[in-house]
C-alpha cells in the first residue's frame, strides 16, 4: 500500500508542480497585477504602485473596450446561435444513416485542419473583395450591383460569417460524439410507437443531448471569449472599431498598438481576469439550467 | 484504405494551408515592420552629398581587433528575408575584419512583446533591433548611452539628424542607431503624371488641379485602403491645424471648436464627391493600392515609403515610382515635415562588448552594407550620404527636409482608447457618409 501511495505521489507530482508553476502563478499573479499600476508586464514588483480598482474603472469607462464587448456578445449570442443550430442539424443528418456520411463530415470539418490565417485571407481575398470576390462576382452575373463587404458597416458581419464557417465543423463532431452515445433502441422502440423523426429529435435526442449542448455552449464560450486572429486578419495594420474585441484591446493596452507607444500591463491584466470571469459565469450560468444529471441511459 | 486516404488527404490539407499561412507575410504584417522586395536595378540619384568622414567611421569601426568578443543580437527579421540576409553578411564581414562574432538570433516581429521581459532579466543580449519609438520611450532604461561613442564616431555625418534629435529628445541621450528609415507621404506612378503632364504638386489647390487633369486622362487619381485612411486624413488635417493641435483635440475633444478640423473634413468630402478616390476606395488593405500595380490607372497613394516594395510584390509590376511631400494647405501650418518612423537598433545597458557592438552598429547601418541593405530590401539608406534605390525616388529629399517628424496618424494616436474610434469615422468621412465638414467634427466629439 505504501509502495501505491509513493508511486502515485511519483505520477502526480510533475504534474502538479507543473500545473502550479505554469497555471496556477500567472493567474494568480494576473489578478494581484490588476490591482496594480505597471507599465511593462515583466517589470519588477518593487516598481508597481497600488491603485485599488482604478485599472477595472479605467477599462469599463474606455470607449474602446466597450465596443470590443459589445462586439465580443454579438460574436457569442449571433454566432453561437448559427453556428450551435448548423452544428447540431449537421449531426443529426450525417446520424441519421444517409449515404457518404464519411465524406461529409471530413467535408464539414475540413475548415478546423485549415490554418485560419489562410481561411481569413482567402475569404478577405477571394469571396468578399469588391472587385473578383466571389460575392460580387454572383451578384454582377445577376445584373445587380457589387456590395462593399468590407465597408465600415458590413466588416463586422463578414467577418463573423467567415468564422462561422469555419468553425461549425468542430461543434458539429461533440453533437455526433454525443448522438452516437444514445441507445438505438430508443429510436426503435420510439418507431414502433409511432413517432415520427421530428418527435424523435425533440423526445429523444434533445434531452439527452443536454450535457453536450452544455458542454459546446462552454467551449463556444471560451472560443468567443479568446477570439483574436481573425479580428486581426480583419484589421490588418491596426486596431479598427468594427472588429476589436477584448482579447485585442489587452493586447494593444499591454503592448501598445501601431505607432502608440502607451503601455498598461495593469489593465491588462484586469481586462483578462473580466474575461475569465465571463467563462466562469456563463458555465455556471449552463450548470444550472442545463442539468443533465436527471437522465441516464 | 479509405481511411487512410481521407486521412493523407487531410494532412495534406492541413500542410498546405500551414505553407499559404506562412507565405507573402508582406500582405499582413504590420507596416511598421514591413519587410520589403528585392530591389528595383535602377538607382536614384543621391539627395546628399557625400560627406568626408562616412567611409572613415565604417572603416574605422572595422579596423579595431575585437578577436575572442561574441556579441549577441536580437533581431526582429527572419534570417530568410532580405533584411535578415544582410544583416548575416555583415555579422560575417564584420567577423573577418575585426574577430569579433555576432551570434544572431531572429525573433521576427514579435520581438516587442518579448525584448523588454529579457532586458529586465539581464539576458545576454548585446544588440536589440526594434522601431525607434519604443526603444527610446519604452526600453530606453535598459539602453546603452549611446552619446559618446556617437560623437567619437562622427555619427552625425553618417545618419539622419531627425532621428537622433528625436530619440534623443525621448530618451534624454542617444538610445539607437537607425537602420532602416522609413518617411510618409504621396507615392506616385511617375509614368502616369508623365502622361497627364503634370509635376508633384506642392500646395493642396495643385494636388486638385492635378487629380483633375488625370481624372481627364481617364486616370484615377487615389487609392485609398481603410487601414490608411485616418494616416491619410491625419496627413491632411496635420497641414491645416499641426501636429500638437491634434495631439490636444484628440486627449481633449473640442473638433468642433476648431474651424480647422470641419475645414479639413470638407476638402476631403469635396475630394471624395469630385471623383479623385481610386474605384472601390476606401477598400480593404491592401485592395486599393494594389491597384496602382494592377491597372495602371491608379495613381498615387498616401503611405509610407515600404508601400512601393509592397504594391510592386503584390501585383508583379515594376512601378515607375516618385513620392513628394503631402501638400501644403492655404493658410495651414509649417508643410515641410513628413511622417519619418525608423527601425532602430539598441545596444543593452550592461553589454560588456559595448564597443564592438557600437562598431558593428556603425558597419552595418554606413558604407557598403547600409547600400547593400538599402539595394537588396528596397528601403530608405540609413547612411544619407548613400543611394537609394529608384524605388524610393524622392524619400531622401523628404527625410532630408523633415525638420521634427510627424508621428504615425499626426496626433490621432495620442488618445490610445479613442484611437480606433477615430479611424472608424475617419473611414466614414471617406465612404461619403458626413454631409459636411461639421457634422464630422461633431462625430469627432461625440465619441468624448
Amino acid at each position: 500500500m505504501k509502495k501505491n501511495k509513493s508511486l502515485i505521489v511519483g505520477f502526480i507530482l510533475p504534474c502538479l508542480l507543473t500545473l502550479l508553476i505554469m497555471y496556477l502563478y500567472p493567474v494568480v499573479r494576473t489578478i494581484i497585477m490588476s490591482f496594480f499600476q505597471i507599465e511593462s508586464v515583466t517589470s519588477d514588483t518593487s516598481t508597481w504602485a497600488f491603485n485599488g480598482i482604478s485599472n477595472y474603472q479605467k477599462i469599463f469607462g474606455s470607449p474602446a473596450w466597450r465596443v470590443s464587448m459589445w462586439n465580443m456578445f454579438r460574436i457569442w449570442l449571433v454566432g453561437g446561435v448559427i453556428v450551435l443550430s448548423f452544428a447540431l442539424l449537421f449531426a443529426v443528418i450525417l446520424t441519421s444513416g444517409i449515404r457518404f456520411k464519411k465524406f461529409f463530415r471530413a467535408a464539414i470539418y475540413l475548415p478546423n485542419v485549415i490554418s485560419a490565417v489562410a481561411l481569413a485571407t482567402m475569404w478577405i481575398q477571394y469571396v468578399y473583395n469588391n472587385d473578383y470576390g466571389m460575392l460580387n462576382k454572383i451578384l454582377g452575373a445577376f445584373g445587380l450591383n457589387g456590395v462593399k463587404w468590407l465597408g465600415n458597416d458590413t466588416k463586422f458581419w463578414a467577418m463573423l460569417f467567415a468564422f462561422i464557417f469555419g468553425a461549425v465543423g468542430y461543434y458539429m463532431l461533440i453533437f455526433i460524439s454525443g448522438i452516437e452515445r444514445i441507445p438505438a433502441d430508443l429510436y426503435e422502440a420510439a418507431t414502433i410507437d409511432g413517432a415520427n423523426k421530428v418527435q424523435q429529435f425533440g423526445k429523444i435526442t434533445m434531452p439527452l443531448l443536454k450535457g453536450i449542448t452544455k458542454t459546446n455552449i462552454t467551449f463556444w464560450s471560451v472560443h468567443t471569449t479568446t477570439f483574436f486572429l481573425w479580428s486581426k486578419m480583419f484589421s490588418p495594420v491596426d486596431t479598427e472599431v468594427t472588429t476589436i474585441v477584448p482579447v485585442v484591446y489587452l493586447y494593444d493596452t499591454v503592448f501598445g498598438g501601431k505607432g502608440s507607444s502607451s503601455r498598461d500591463a495593469g489593465a491588462g491584466a484586469a481586462t483578462g481576469v473580466i474575461l475569465a470571469l465571463i467563462i466562469v459565469v456563463i458555465y455556471f450560468i449552463m450548470n444550472r439550467l442545463l442539468r443533465d444529471d436527471d437522465l441516464e441511459f | 484504405m479509405k481511411k487512410k486516404f481521407v486521412s493523407l488527404f487531410l494532412t495534406a490539407v492541413m500542410a498546405a494551408s500551414l505553407l499559404a499561412g506562412c507565405g507573402n507575410s508582406g500582405t499582413t504584417a504590420p507596416a511598421e515592420s514591413k519587410p520589403a522586395e528585392p530591389a528595383a536595378t535602377e538607382e536614384a540619384k543621391p539627395e546628399a552629398p557625400a560627406e568626408t568622414t562616412e567611409a572613415d567611421a565604417a572603416e574605422d569601426s572595422a579596423a579595431a581587433d575585437y578577436s575572442g568578443v561574441t556579441l549577441t543580437m536580437w533581431s526582429m527579421w527572419n534570417s530568410t528575408e532580405p533584411q535578415g540576409k544582410v544583416i548575416q553578411e555583415a555579422a560575417d564581414a564584420f567577423k573577418e575584419k575585426t574577430g569579433a562574432t555576432v551570434n544572431i538570433e531572429w525573433k521576427g516581429r514579435d520581438i516587442n512583446t518579448i525584448i523588454q521581459a529579457a532586458l529586465e532579466s539581464g539576458e545576454k543580449i548585446d544588440i536589440f533591433e526594434d522601431d525607434y519609438s519604443r526603444i527610446a520611450k519604452n526600453y530606453k532604461d535598459y539602453c546603452y548611452d549611446l552619446t559618446d561613442m556617437a560623437k567619437a564616431a562622427n555619427y552625425d555625418a553618417v545618419s539622419y539628424a531627425c532621428f537622433n534629435d528625436v530619440a534623443t529628445g525621448w530618451a534624454g541621450f542617444l538610445p539607437c542607431i537607425t537602420e532602416q528609415p522609413q518617411v510618409g507621404g504621396v507615392f506616385y506612378n511617375q509614368d502616369i503624371f508623365d502622361d497627364c503632364g503634370i509635376s508633384a504638386p506642392a500646395t493642396w489647390e495643385e494636388f486638385l488641379a492635378a487629380c483633375q487633369t488625370m481624372v481627364d486622362k481617364g486616370y484615377q487619381p487615389l487609392a485609398l485602403d481603410s487601414a490608411y485612411a485616418d494616416f491619410t486624413f491625419g496627413y491632411h488635417l496635420d497641414r491645416v491645424i499641426g501636429e500638437d493641435a491634434i495631439k490636444d483635440l484628440a486627449v481633449n475633444g473640442g473638433w468642433s471648436e476648431n474651424e480647422g478640423v470641419a475645414k479639413a473634413a470638407q476638402d476631403i468630402i469635396d475630394f471624395v464627391k469630385a471623383g479623385y478616390l481610386a474605384d472601390g476606395a476606401p477598400d480593404e488593405y491592401p485592395s486599393s493600392q494594389n491597384k496602382i500595380g494592377l491597372t495602371g490607372k491608379v495613381a498615387m497613394v498616401v503611405c509610407a515609403n515600404y508601400v512601393a516594395p509592397e504594391v510592386n510584390n503584390n501585383s508583379g509590376t515594376e512601378v515607375n515610382w516618385g513620392m513628394f511631400n503631402y501638400p501644403e494647405v492655404k493658410g495651414g501650418v509649417d508643410p515641410s515635415n513628413a511622417y519619418a518612423g525608423a527601425n532602430s537598433l539598441a545596444i543593452a545597458k550592461y553589454s560588456e562588448n559595448a564597443q564592438a557592438a557600437f562598431d558593428f552598429l556603425i558597419f552595418l547601418t554606413s558604407g557598403e552594407f547600409d547600400q547593400k541593405m538599402a539595394d537588396t530590401a528596397s528601403q530608405i539608406p540609413a547612411d544619407p550620404s548613400n543611394t537609394a534605390p529608384a524605388i524610393m525616388s524622392g524619400t531622401v529629399e523628404a527625410l532630408v527636409a523633415t525638420k521634427a517628424p510627424l508621428s504615425w496618424n499626426m496626433g490621432l494616436n495620442e488618445n490610445s482608447e479613442l484611437k480606433s474610434s477615430f479611424k472608424d469615422i475617419i473611414i466614414s468621412l471617406y465612404e461619403g457618409k458626413y454631409a459636411t465638414g461639421e457634422d464630422f467634427a461633431a462625430a469627432m466629439d461625440a465619441l468624448y
